[in-house]
């Protein structure tokens, strides 16, 4: 026994010690940068970073970031793409997309993500419900309702053409098995009207331009009508935000300094709603200026000269499509998105002006003399040339100012849709890409194969054609 | 655990039973069969022994009662003999050198003749002064079985490694580093960089013998991550007697190994010829052609050939300085080297210092100590890769031969607009830094102590310590840093990783004469990881190209710290019983408790069993002399795999989606609080067959593994919110067979020569996956009875001679052919990313002083998919951007005859999107080592006064035949085999220098 020396048996101990410091707290580790969804929802602050997170995933390259507003002009006659380019979107600008195309499965996937995020803040609840609780929660439908309008115009039929038509998968509440089918498209709507109605009612504080408020949700929804064709309930709602949002029009003086500020404001002056980047959130080389500053390595897509033709010598607007130079040929670019550095230029979402323009399209077939009067509020303000049209002419004309005004925001394409009128496209695109009537298939987008692969309930319902 | 501490209790009492008496001392000498002494064996009495000096001689205490001797030593038969007086000569006869052979497996070391697993070794001669950067690529070809791809030629890339199939479908399919006993973090830790290889740091030099596990024998003591094989790295020691310095140098440079005509990028006139034709096609009119064509450069005059501007021909060299010796108490192993190698593309290099220090002391007969530590530092630069526009080798197939680099004044050309909106990576390697530099020690400090004869503990630390610093600079003028007016970043990723080991081994004889011996070891042991993870990044930089550090910006934009941990405690024990060295049984068990794992299932137990017959000792074989050996092993067993994410089960809100700079909140991971291991179940049979006198060995093994409860990235619809989620789900199969052959066809006194085969063969079958759907996966598919890493792609029917458009099969019977991209549904199995059959032949010529070896690896069976070549080879796709040689085979006229379709600017058709047009067959076989040596012939060595010298040439993958002539690339692309443009693959010709001294 002599012989078995003491540190034999420190040893042995410490080997017995590990037993014992083998604590339960060893084995136990949370993530240091994240909490679990009951605690990062349990308060009102809480309620309001989350609402925050759902605002920043808009900004998603394939949402608002720049698919969005990018293709709405791409697949009409606005935008095309420059010979000398990066090949980003040359298939929407020659409608070859298919089944696999990234951008159009980032696009359903981004949408449904911020849905996500708006319906944890919907559905979390926070006791007491205080003002603040309702104005995130007012915030969030809107949000919601916004991404549902985008899914629902680009993947489906035009309410106008067909209510009764395969809408998208209606999600208001998280369940990650979930494999839900596409709800009709008048379902879409009814839905995002209500969401509207309570984003409406709920929310009471104006933030600012990157924000929901009360009269930006008004605003959407009146887009949501008018695209609906429920011109009552849209002209209602347009004079809502018109008369009591308090917002300010932009004038003939202050066009050229809006569209060249890209930082975001508190002025009420034309905004009612734009997704930001700011110095440090931002898409860099993928932000939407990128594609058409010329300042850039990419500046990819131009103005068309069908629509540069369609602006009076005299209207400022011109100024934002500077004459340059690209590939040897002089082309009109597009300088609405001027800023691609620093605080990028932000994804204008709504305007004062379109409630004009919604307004004017809405009373059109009951009042044209309030429709001319909507109409030039906005001609007058562009030292652009007033309008006298009467009829179907007054109409066209309508539909042509939204062109002009809306521009590059990615309205026009949504237009094309709702009306129901034929893409024809001049000499600035593809032999192959210059017509796309009503009928051709590829005006809906295909559903993500990433969709159809995981979800075997609505592998069935893919748009016809693909 | 109960158990363990019962086994500690009893093995305490066993040690109390020996009682002190009376001693003798008893001197002898010990020498081999020709009578030269031995040193350093190892003589045992009683409770007392020691070893011998350099003169054979022993002197040893002994108590009276103590009747007989055993001497033991590494190669030589033991040897027990009774004590005739006070001195003692002893010849020891040499055992079977295969057979006594010393493995080195999971916590501890076996005699082959006692495995019951399938375990490979590599030894140091063929590890060493290898032109690779890290010792996992060396393992290419040695091993059969272990597949080990590279993706890039960049000098210290991350390297790919399977052993016996992919066992996992979403975690790790990377086998467990075991180094010293440390289970290291190994594999790429950049955040930043293009690539990394946490091995990189460690000189090949200084290991010994590197021990692949395979089977759930040898592997499921390493319980929850052995699943994907384990390998056992152990490093040099050195060895008492005189000191030995040696030193190793090899020098030489590396150029492009795989360069296919077919995909060499066009030159100004061939890519404006065919830019004017695509217009045309487009239905441009003339104007806007010219126009074009003239934006293109087409009338610039220039004609520059972008991929000779960015390759080259690459210096590389390593230096290797090794010194060890000592007593019988102590001895030492020290070593520094340096190897610099620079890969085959503009700024892609590697510069590595290492050193090594191992200690090992006697402190008396029972205890010893073992002090090692491993240090090597790595600065690295590696150029951008895939899709980057920073990306050298994109750039070469891109970028328009109609601009050149530089401006006539000699200045870098930053003309966006001629460079496609693409970068000048000529200007970029210039002003543009991107750096890593990698340090990593690895050591440990260990006891062990014999309580008794036949009993011993041991206990040790080891730790493994790796720092990344990486730092990038793009510019303000022009590239990745123009937007922002310049930006610079740095990284800091610190890994910390510490294991305390604690094991007891008995061995004991169950029967009086000795027939039935017992092998037993428990354990405890614990480990930690630490990672910590610092960025930073500025922007807004001054306009120069001077100030290249953060500290110059005036937009700070990235501020961020974090750590992520993981923590494993586990109790195992293991044995074996060996019946006259006939019949081994073995057995192992391991409890292991994990961190990563949810709260309902934190500890998984993992098992095994083997058995194997050495037939050749059986007395029956006695008097047959053909056979040497001949053994049959069988294994079965439980292991696991949890190369998962740290907190992959926790559900969690994550933060940093910030809107207008203030904090914003996103869902992060879906979680699931019963996630744990994958379970991965390893039957194993094999046959170890030597004969005419070990002139020719063979190994073969069948083995047939199923991976259940997989941790499978589960799809999920995303209007969900998700993409996918882990969840344990799914069950998967490796099936094959490894031959492993070893033959001396010729040996005389001057010439020998040695074949070495191997071959291994393996059949992946997906058993099942949630609710039996696909699941999609990029241009492969996860399906049900297949083979993962299957293509799932439409199927390209060839050009319409009538129009040149692109023709697809519409459906999977594969007959009617469209020319519109046909639907998903038409989509069919086209072949796998992983080799049917892989392995090496190598043939070893030894004359007198001159060696000869050539070694071909050859990989056979899978199908390589080219990533990009919907850019350069998609009929005029992407039209702005240079195309290949091949696509000058475009339809040009009706009734012609070609596969690739009329050339249209802005794209033909959906050409350029996915299918079987743009997949190969990957078949290749490469000569991976040619090498001419000679050594000094001892008659001149004495006169020198130097102990070895040996001067070679050797040429490292120098030649590469490919099956399918339209490979892009070089056809070793990863386990993905889809290229991405990576730093080329490098052919290597060096000489080198070993001296002993």
């Amino acid at each position: 026994m002599n012989q078995i020396k003491k540190p034999i048996w420190i040893l042995l101990l410490a080997g017995v010690a590990t037993f014992s410091s083998c604590k339960k707290e060893f084995l136990e580790l949370n993530s240091p940068t994240s909490l679990v969804p009951a605690i990062a929802l349990g308060k009102e602050a809480d309620l309001l970073v989350a609402l925050r997170g759902a605002y920043a995933s808009l900004r998603n390259v394939d949402h608002m970031g720049r698919t969005v507003p990018m293709i709405g002009d791409i697949m009409a006659d606005n935008a095309y793409q420059s010979t000398l380019n990066t090949n980003r979107y040359t298939l929407f600008n020659n409608y070859t997309y298919n089944t696999l195309d990234g951008n159009v499965a980032g696009l359903w996937s981004a949408a449904y993500n911020t849905i996500l995020r708006c319906n944890n803040v919907i559905n979390a609840s926070i006791t007491p419900n205080t003002a603040n609780v309702d104005q995130y929660k007012g915030e969030a439908y809107a949000v919601r309702a916004l991404c549902y309008f985008n899914l629902v115009r680009y993947f489906s039929k035009p309410f106008s053409e067909d209510p009764n038509a395969l809408g998208v998968p209606i999600v208001t509440t998280y369940n990650p098995d979930d494999k839900p089918t596409r709800a009709k498209v008048s379902d879409v709507y009814n839905l995002m009207i209500a969401d509207l109605e309570k984003a409406y009612s709920l929310m009471t504080k104006y933030t600012n331009s990157s924000q929901f408020s009360k009269y930006a949700a008004k605003g959407l929804q009146a887009k949501v009508y008018l695209t609906k064709g429920d011109n009552a309930n849209a002209l209602t709602a347009a004079l809502d935000v018109i008369n009591n949002g308090g917002f300010t029009a932009l004038t003939a003086a202050t066009h050229a300094s809006y569209w060249a500020n890209s930082t975001v404001t508190t002025s009420k002056l034309e905004t009612l709603m734009e997704v930001s980047s700011d110095a440090t959130a931002n898409l860099a080389f993928d932000a939407l200026s990128y594609l058409y500053s010329q300042a850039g390595n990419y500046g990819d897509y131009l103005a068309t000269d069908d629509l540069i033709s369609k602006y009076a010598a005299t209207d400022v607007r011109l100024g934002l499509y500077p004459r340059v130079t690209r590939s040897g040929v002089q082309v009109f670019s597009v300088n609405k998105y001027p800023v691609i550095s620093g605080d990028y230029s932000d994804t204008k979402v709504l305007r004062l002006s379109e409630m004009y323009l919604i307004a004017a399209e809405a009373s059109v077939s009951t009042n044209e003399t309030n429709a001319k009067t909507y109409l030039n509020f906005i001609t007058s303000r562009r030292n652009a040339t007033a309008i006298t049209s009467t009829g179907a002419t007054l109409r066209n004309d309508i539909i042509q100012e939204r062109r002009k005004e809306l521009a590059f925001e990615g309205d026009r394409y949504m237009d094309m849709l709702r009306l129901k009128v034929d893409v024809v496209r001049g000499a600035n695109y593809p032999v192959a890409a210059r017509s796309f009537p009503v009928s051709n298939f590829r005006r809906q987008l295909p559903l993500p194969q990433s969709e159809l692969d995981a979800n075997a309930n609505i592998r069935s319902q893919q748009n016809p054609g693909y | 655990m109960r158990k363990f501490l019962f086994l500690v209790a009893s093995f305490a009492m066993l040690t109390m039973a020996s009682f002190a008496q009376g001693n003798r001392t008893v001197k002898g000498k010990v020498s081999d069969s020709q009578g030269n002494p031995l040193s350093g064996v190892s003589v045992r009495g009683g409770n007392a022994g020691t070893s011998t000096d350099a003169s054979g001689s022993f002197s040893l205490s002994l108590p009276a009662s103590v009747k007989s001797l055993s001497f033991s030593s590494v190669g030589f038969s033991t040897l027990s003999k009774s004590i005739s007086g006070n001195a003692m000569d002893v010849k020891m006869t040499q055992e079977n050198a295969a057979l006594s052979e010393v493995v080195v497996v999971g916590y501890g070391t076996q005699k082959r003749s006692d495995l019951t697993g399938a375990v490979a070794t590599v030894k140091a001669p063929d590890i060493e002064n290898k032109p690779f950067s890290s010792v996992d690529k060396i393992l290419q070809g040695q091993v059969a079985g272990l597949q080990s791809v590279a993706s890039s030629g960049q000098p210290g890339a991350n390297q790919a490694i399977l052993i016996r199939g992919a066992s996992s479908i979403s975690a790790s399919t990377s086998p467990l580093w075991v180094v010293d006993g440390i289970p290291l973090n190994t594999g790429d830790a950049a955040r930043l960089q293009t690539t990394s290889n946490l091995l990189s740091t460690l000189n090949p030099n200084d290991i010994e013998s590197i021990t692949v596990l395979k089977d759930a024998a040898s592997q499921s003591i390493y319980g929850s991550r052995a699943a994907n094989g384990v390998i056992v790295v152990t490093t040099k020691k050195g060895k008492a007697g005189k000191t030995r310095v040696r030193f190793d140098s090899e020098v030489g440079s590396s150029d492009i190994a795989y360069f296919n005509e077919m995909y060499r990028p066009l030159n100004a006139p061939e890519y404006v010829a065919l830019t004017k034709e695509g217009l045309v096609n487009a239905g441009y009119t003339q104007a806007n052609i010219d126009a074009t064509i003239a934006g293109l450069g087409g009338t610039s005059g220039v004609d520059f050939n972008w991929l000779d501007a960015i390759s080259k021909t690459s210096p590389q060299q390593q230096y290797n300085v090794t010194m060890d010796g000592g007593n019988e108490k102590t001895t030492f192993y020290l070593s520094g080297g340096q190897f610099a190698q620079d890969g085959t593309t503009l700024n892609s290099k590697l510069k590595r210092y290492s050193g090594n220090i191992r200690l090992t002391h006697k402190l008396n007969d029972r205890l010893n100590i073992n002090f090692n530590l491993n240090g090597g530092n790595v600065s690295q630069r590696a150029p951008l890769a895939g899709g980057s526009f920073g990306n050298p080798v994109l750039s070469a197939y891109f970028l328009r031969p109609t601009h050149s680099a530089y401006n006539p004044d000699g200045s870098f050309n930053l003309v966006s607009t001629q460079l496609g909106g693409l970068h000048n990576t000529i200007a970029l390697s210039e002003i543009d830094k991107r750096y890593l530099r990698q340090f990593s020690l690895r050591g440990s400090l260990s006891a062990d102590y014999r309580i008794l004869d036949n009993l011993k503990f041991k206990t040790a630390y080891g730790s493994d310590y790796n720092v990344l610093e990486e730092d990038q600079y793009n510019n303000p003028l022009h590239g990745d840093g123009a937007a922002s007016n310049g930006r610079a970043y740095s990284y800091y990723t610190r890994y910390f990783n510490w294991v305390w080991t604690n094991t007891l081994d008995w061995n004991q004889s169950l029967l009086k004469n000795g027939d039935l011996m017992l092998n037993a070891q428990v354990g405890y042991e614990s480990q930690e990881s630490q990672g910590y993870f610092g960025s930073l990044q500025n922007q807004q930089f001054p306009p120069t190209l001077a100030l290249t550090w953060p500290a110059s910006g005036a937009s700070p934009t990235t501020a961020s710290a974090s750590i992520s941990e993981y923590t494993f405690t586990s109790t195992f024990a293991s044995g074996n019983l060996n019946y006259k060295n006939r019949y081994v049984v073995s057995g192992s068990f391991r409890r292991d408790g994990s961190s990563r794992f949810g709260p309902k299932n934190k500890y998984g137990n993992f098992w095994s069993v083997g058995g194997s017959w050495n037939v050749d000792n059986e007395a029956f074989m006695q008097n047959v002399k053909l056979i040497s050996q001949l053994k049959l092993r069988g294994s079965y067993g439980v292991n696991g795999n949890a190369g998962i994410g740290n907190y992959d089960w926790a559900p969690s809100y994550g933060y940093g989606a910030n809107y207008n700079q203030q904090p914003g909140s996103a869902p992060g991971n879906v979680g699931d609080s019963s996630l744990t291991w994958e379970l991965n179940k390893p039957l194993d049979l094999g046959l170890d067959v030597s004969i005419l006198n070990n002139r020719v060995n063979v190994s073969f093994d069948w083995y047939k593994r199923t991976s259940e409860d997989l941790l499978l990235g589960v799809q999920l619809s995303r209007t969900t919110g998700f993409s996918s989620t882990t969840r344990n789900t799914g069950s998967m199969s490796n099936k094959g067979v490894e031959i492993t052959l070893n033959i001396v066809p010729v040996k005389t006194k001057d010439f020998t020569w040695t074949v070495d085969f191997n071959f291994a063969a393996n059949k992946n079958k997906i058993l099942s996956l949630p609710n039996g759907a696909d699941i999609a996966s990029g241009n492969q598919i996860i399906r049900q009875g297949q083979s993962l890493y299957s293509y799932f792609l439409r199927n390209y029917a060839g050009v319409d001679p009538a129009n040149g458009d692109p023709l697809w099969y519409a459906d999977t019977t594969l007959k009617a052919k469209t020319n519109v991209y046909p639907g998903a549904i038409s989509r069919t199995i086209s072949g796998n990313s992983l080799p049917k059959y892989f392995g090496s032949f190598t043939n070893t010529f030894n004359y007198k002083g001159f060696s000869l070896e050539f070694q071909l690896y050859y990989n056979l069976g899978n199908y390589l998919y080219d990533s990009w070549g919907s850019y350069y080879l998609g009929s005029g796709f992407g039209g702005t951007y240079n195309k290949v040689q091949r696509q000058l085979d475009r339809w040009t006229a009706a009734g012609q005859v070609t596969d690739v379709p009329k050339y249209v600017y802005g794209g033909n058709k959906s050409f350029q999107s996915a299918s079987t047009f743009y997949l190969v067959k990957g078949d290749f076989v490469r000569l991976r080592n040619l090498q001419l040596g000679y050594s000094l012939p001892k008659s001149v060595l004495s006169k020198l006064k130097i102990g070895n010298a040996f001067f070679y040439t050797r040429g490292a993958n120098l030649y590469t035949w490919v099956k399918d002539k339209k490979m892009p690339f070089d056809p070793e692309q990863g386990t993905g085999s889809a290229t991405n443009l990576n730093v080329f693959i490098p052919k290597t010709v060096t000489v080198g220098l070993n001296v002993t001294f």
